[in-house]
């Protein structure tokens, strides 16, 4: 091969090793963040709803802290290359963009949209072409949402919130309504979407109990 | 959009997803066209082959190697500009951050449009495209790029020209002059293979591919050498008493001169293609 050549090739090699190099230290990073957050939130199966904005403050910074993955990211990656990279984040990015939008669900029982994730996690409209939200990661981070309400669903019962479960099967609905509009290919979007089943019938058998006993009003007059 | 940050209502759930919708639609809609197309070049590149393949192997007596090159390359340059129009008119679809995105779409075909150019210009100059040479086959009249070459296609595609060489090598084994071929290829093969370290995933399962070509060849040319030796005479008067030999067989049989060779060379093509 002639020298030339080769010594382009090299270069070319070379670059990618070093791009590939700097964004892996990045989401090591960007990991660390991700799984210190969903640890905190995994305390709200066992923390009763009055405690629960006190838990939010404590892992609102660790959200905030995701801002300066974003900006880090937005400077390695190279001009148009955003979807050449993005495969290698997206994992934790979605775990951003489930925790972002539990914490909102937590804070006012409705979904935070995609655009004031983007702005969450510190995405700046003009990195478009090199970092930026997907409409996939946001769906897939919304579809781990569900997965974690059904589960939380059932805790809140036994913690004596009986209707945390029917708002939560009020609003996992109409989602699940969102969701099947979608055309879905035939790819882990889709294969999680189908398992969003379960979830809804999970959560539809804690409400059934809840109702059946009448339970939901009982915890009212409890708060009086 | 003009929505509120946090969706309370069914109304604006379904609203934005209706967007999502539209969003995720155009993109399966353009990779299925892309898919599309990267088959149309596949299958266009994949007759370039045969037909360089077909030029090289003709039976045209006097013609030596370097005319059959450059007529079959000649040939072929008609072939290949349909292709690169295919990729201009793929081009809207791949522009900006889009190449990226739909890049594993369009490989398949790019590769194997590498495979037959860098073939027809081994034919004609006995040597390996470069790089520039062929993001330059993929430019419009100003020299702008359709989209930028990934080095991962660039060499995934000469990796497949390994396979087609040693058809080549093979093939033509059993010809005048067809040893010294051999020999080149080998030296060729040999040069490309040691000269690239596998850095992409797939590039090492096409490395293992090219190992075995290489050695291919190597069985081949020790095959002819160990038989040269046992023949004190220079490789042209080989050639000669083979070729004398084959054509009585011919005569007689009425066989084509290759009735003996084509067994394994179609099992070979077999072995590389999958």
């Amino acid at each position: 091969m002639d020298s030339q050549n080769l010594e382009r090739i090299n270069s070319m090699l070379d670059a990618e090793v070093e791009i590939r190099e700097k964004i892996k230290e990045q989401v090591t990073e960007f990991d660390k963040r991700t799984r210190t957050l969903v640890g905190i939130l995994n305390r709200i199966h066992s923390t009763r709803s009055e405690k629960m904005s006190t838990l939010l403050d404590q892992a609102r910074p660790v959200l905030d802290s995701c801002r300066e993955t974003t900006a880090a990211l937005a400077d390695i990656v190279p001009p148009d290359q955003f979807w050449k990279w993005k495969d290698m984040w997206s994992l934790s990015l979605r775990s951003a963009v489930f925790s972002a939008t539990l914490m909102e669900y937590l804070n006012s029982g409705t979904l935070l949209s995609l655009p004031a994730v983007a702005e969450t996690l510190g995405f700046k409209p003009e990195w478009k072409d090199r970092v930026t939200l997907a409409v996939e990661d946001y769906l897939h981070g919304v579809i781990t949402l569900v997965n974690e309400l059904s589960r939380l669903a059932v805790n809140s019962v036994t913690l004596g919130d009986f209707e945390q479960p029917i708002k939560i099967s009020l609003f996992v609905k109409d989602i699940f309504a969102g969701f099947s509009m979608l055309n879905l290919k035939n790819d882990t979007l889709r294969r999680r979407y189908d398992s969003l089943k379960y979830d809804i019938k999970k959560i539809e058998e804690v409400v059934y109990d809840v109702s059946l006993r009448k339970l939901a009003p009982s915890a009212q007059e409890k708060a009086e | 959009m003009t929505l509120p940050p946090t969706l309370n209502s069914r109304d604006t759930i379904l609203a934005v997803f209706d967007h999502f919708r539209e969003e995720l639609d155009d993109h399966n809609d353009r990779r299925e066209r892309l898919i599309k197309s990267s088959r149309d070049v596949t299958n266009l590149s994949k007759k370039v082959i045969f037909l360089l393949h077909r030029t090289m192997t003709e039976d045209v007596g006097e013609a030596d190697d370097r005319t059959l090159g450059s007529r079959a390359a000649s040939r072929a340059r008609g072939k290949l500009k349909e292709i690169q129009s295919l990729f201009a008119g793929m081009r809207p679809e791949l522009s900006g951050d889009r190449y990226a995105r739909y890049q594993r779409n369009v490989s398949p075909g790019l590769q194997e449009y590498i495979e037959a150019l860098s073939f027809a210009h081994y034919l004609e100059h006995r040597a390996l495209i470069s790089y520039e040479e062929v993001q330059r086959s993929l430019c419009d009249d100003d020299g702008t790029p359709y989209f930028p070459l990934s080095l991962e296609d660039y060499l995934l595609g000469l990796s497949d020209l390994t396979g087609e060489l040693m058809r080549f090598a093979i093939a033509s084994i059993s010809r005048r002059g067809g040893r010294q071929k051999a020999n080149d290829v080998c030296h060729f093969v040999r040069d490309y293979f040691e000269g690239l370290t596998p850095y992409f995933r797939d590039l090492r399962k096409k490395q293992a591919v090219t190992g075995q070509s290489l050695e291919k060849i190597e069985d081949a040319a020790y095959a002819v050498a160990v038989r040269t030796s046992e023949f004190d005479l220079p490789s042209e008067m080989l050639d000669d008493l083979v070729a004398q030999m084959v054509s009585r067989t011919a005569d007689r049989s009425g066989f084509g001169d290759e009735s003996g060779r084509r067994k394994p060379r179609e099992t070979d093509y077999m072995d590389a293609d999958d």
